[in-house]
């Protein structure tokens, strides 16, 4: 059981990079990164310098070259794949910068997927993904499959997927990256809002300033590690409040 | 079961795909046809099978008791009646075997008999009547390795007989056999007249006698011998038992071969599918998940080829065997028309063999699709 004081994410000294001998690329080293509950983390960073990566690594989904991860106190290097599995399908709910719905599966069933995948009954399941649908303002398309959507409504579906389980931590990779500037200010509102209502915490991953300066807090990603940004070096540029 | 109902919907979304479609149809049909081949063959084989043994039971005593050593049954109507009085036995009849000469003209051969009681006259094998040229009407003479005295001494028994018939060449008897009255043969084996070299036992369960030959064997004690119908037709027997294995494994190699295309439709449909595999990693699934997710699908698409082709088998061999589609020359089989007969288990079994292999020919590549490291795909996807 993690207390309310205990981080939710603690990465210590991540270093990761690609390739081995001479056309090895190391992307970043020492990282360290604490995640307490209610966290709205921006973290930014040119393309390339490892943001998407470093969100992998937060979500037990790659190994760091150093250092480790722990998810609410469980070092994901420690656990089986099994357990591993679980803890990620409890404690961590995942927006892409594309959608990735399963195109098979109607609104309600992508949303319900991480509670069949849990093992809840199929009916208990569909409850519960109309009830998000429902707070994402999607409960009228909930049959609908995801070619029938448009960019922001399958996104709106994606968010509405990564919160059912009501994670720890909520990673966002670029959720804003594939839509237009209306549609992606709808969104973020939605997910910063929804976030707060459904999730432990929420690290979200930007090249866009306008978005990075809603956040509570913002890091920037360098070779050298994560370091601290002052909100007044990102100006609003369309108007955006700052959500927290 | 998630892995069920998202292998369905790939499934039903694989007719809208080129690639997944293609193969998983050439797999599905491949497997009907080799499901459905196997059944026809097996209910033509069953069909041969019950007729040999129909004919094998109608022609062969259930049992036959015969002395255990070189005696023959003084007392035959007694020991018959010992006989009759165990549980299962329909009938008991005494009989006289043995080897005489079969004359005629300038020609002669030696030829097993068999006298029974309800025999009429001399019918001979035709493998008997042939190298002597005998037709049906003619009178041969019989003489019996057993002599009798007379005022020269010594004499064979003989005996002079009119054929009344030729018996056609039955099946899974050992050797050709001439049959002709009880009577007449205890005269030419000198066995007296309530004398017997055996007893013919037919019995209520012909399918199972050997229940029946064990209470016959305790009743008579250890000086009789009692061999079943099975026994004393081994060989056959074992080859009919042989054949249906044979013709089982040939034909079950064609079902093999269509299993090995569940293996490409699994694979492809994985290769295909790795993005939404990431994804299900993300939201969860353990690799376990994942696998069984492609194993059920190209499972699937096993047990939907099992059922068509099970479905076909059986109609075509209805078919086949009820309208007597596919005829034979009835001299040979003394059959007009192939016979076909469904057999349930044999159903089953086909059915259960098959959809294990499609589900073992789809975990490999299942198995190796739930390994691919979920970055990798959702950097490419």
């Amino acid at each position: 059981m993690v207390s309310e004081t205990a981080p939710l994410l603690v990465a210590e000294g991540l270093a990761k990079g690609f390739g081995s001998g001479e056309g090895r690329v190391e992307i970043f080293r020492d990282v360290s990164l604490r995640v307490l509950a209610g966290d709205l983390l921006a973290i930014t960073g040119p393309s390339g310098c490892g943001k998407s990566t470093l969100l992998h690594l937060f979500a037990g989904l790659d190994t760091p070259d150093a250092g480790r991860v722990a998810l609410e106190g469980a070092d994901w290097a420690a656990l089986a794949p099994a357990p591993r599995a679980a803890l990620r399908g409890a404690g961590v709910g995942f927006v892409f910068q594309f959608h990735h719905l399963l195109p098979e599966l109607t609104a309600e069933e992508n949303v319900a997927l991480p509670l069949f995948l849990a093992g809840r009954p199929e009916e208990v399941g569909r409850r519960e993904a109309r009830e998000v649908l429902d707070r994402v303002g999607l409960l009228g398309r909930a049959g609908a499959f995801p070619r029938t959507l448009s960019g922001g409504e399958r996104q709106r579906v994606a968010i509405a997927r990564a919160v059912v389980r009501r994670p720890g931590l909520l990673l966002c990779d670029e959720p804003t990256g594939s839509l237009d500037a209306a549609h992606a200010a709808r969104v973020f509102d939605l997910l910063a809002s929804v976030a707060k209502e459904r999730a432990g915490a929420a690290i979200i991953v930007t090249h866009d300033p306008e978005w990075a300066r809603r956040c509570a807090t913002i890091k920037l990603l360098g070779e050298e590690g994560l370091s601290d940004v002052a909100r007044s070096a990102f100006p609003a540029v369309s108007g955006g409040q700052t959500v927290v | 079961m998630i892995s069920y109902f998202l292998a369905r919907r790939y499934l039903l979304a694989s007719r809208r795909e080129a690639q997944v479609g293609v193969v998983a149809l050439a797999a599905f049909l491949g497997l009907a046809l080799g499901v459905a081949a196997l059944v026809v063959s097996l209910a033509l084989l069953a069909g041969f099978q019950t007729h040999v043994r129909s004919r094998l039971l109608s022609e062969t005593p259930h049992l036959l008791v015969t002395p255990a050593g070189r005696g023959v049954f003084h007392d035959a109507d007694r020991v018959g009646g010992r006989i009759a009085e165990v549980s299962g036995v329909v009938s008991v009849s005494p009989v006289a075997r043995g080897r005489i000469w079969v004359s005629m003209g300038r020609d002669a051969a030696p030829a097993e008999v068999v006298g029974r009681e309800k025999t009429k006259g001399l019918v001979l094998d035709v493998a008997q009547a042939r190298p002597l040229g005998i037709v049906p009407g003619e009178t041969v003479t019989l003489v019996s390795s057993r002599s009798r005295l007379s005022p020269l001494g010594p004499i064979p028994i003989v005996s002079t007989m009119q054929v009344t018939g030729l018996a056609p060449a039955s099946t899974g008897r050992r050797a050709a056999e001439a049959s002709l009255p009880l009577d007449e043969a205890r005269r030419l084996f000198a066995l007296g007249p309530d004398g017997a070299t055996g007893y013919e036992v037919f019995l209520k369960d012909a399918a199972h006698p050997g229940k029946a030959a064990a209470a016959v064997a305790a009743a008579l004690g250890p000086s009789v011998a009692v061999t079943t119908w099975e026994e004393q037709n081994r060989a056959l027997v074992l080859a009919l038992r042989l054949e249906r294995f044979v013709l089982f494994a040939a034909v079950f190699l064609i079902v093999i071969v269509a299993g090995l295309n569940l293996a490409a439709t699994s694979a492809v449909l994985a290769a295909t599918r790795a993005g939404d595999a990431a994804v299900l990693s993300v939201l969860g699934a353990s690799p376990k998940a994942v696998e069984r997710v492609f194993r059920a699908a190209g499972g699937g698409v096993g047990v939907a080829g099992t059922f068509f082709g099970l479905a076909i088998g059986v109609a075509a061999a209805f078919v086949l065997g009820g309208f007597g589609l596919v005829p034979l020359p009835a001299q040979l089989y003394g059959l007009g028309h192939a016979p076909f007969r469904v057999d349930a288990l044999d159903v089953l079994v086909v059915g259960i063999l098959s959809v294990l292999w499609s589900f073992v020919a789809a975990a490999i590549p299942a198995r190796t699709a739930a390994r691919q490291p979920a970055v990798e795909a959702l950097r490419g996807v």
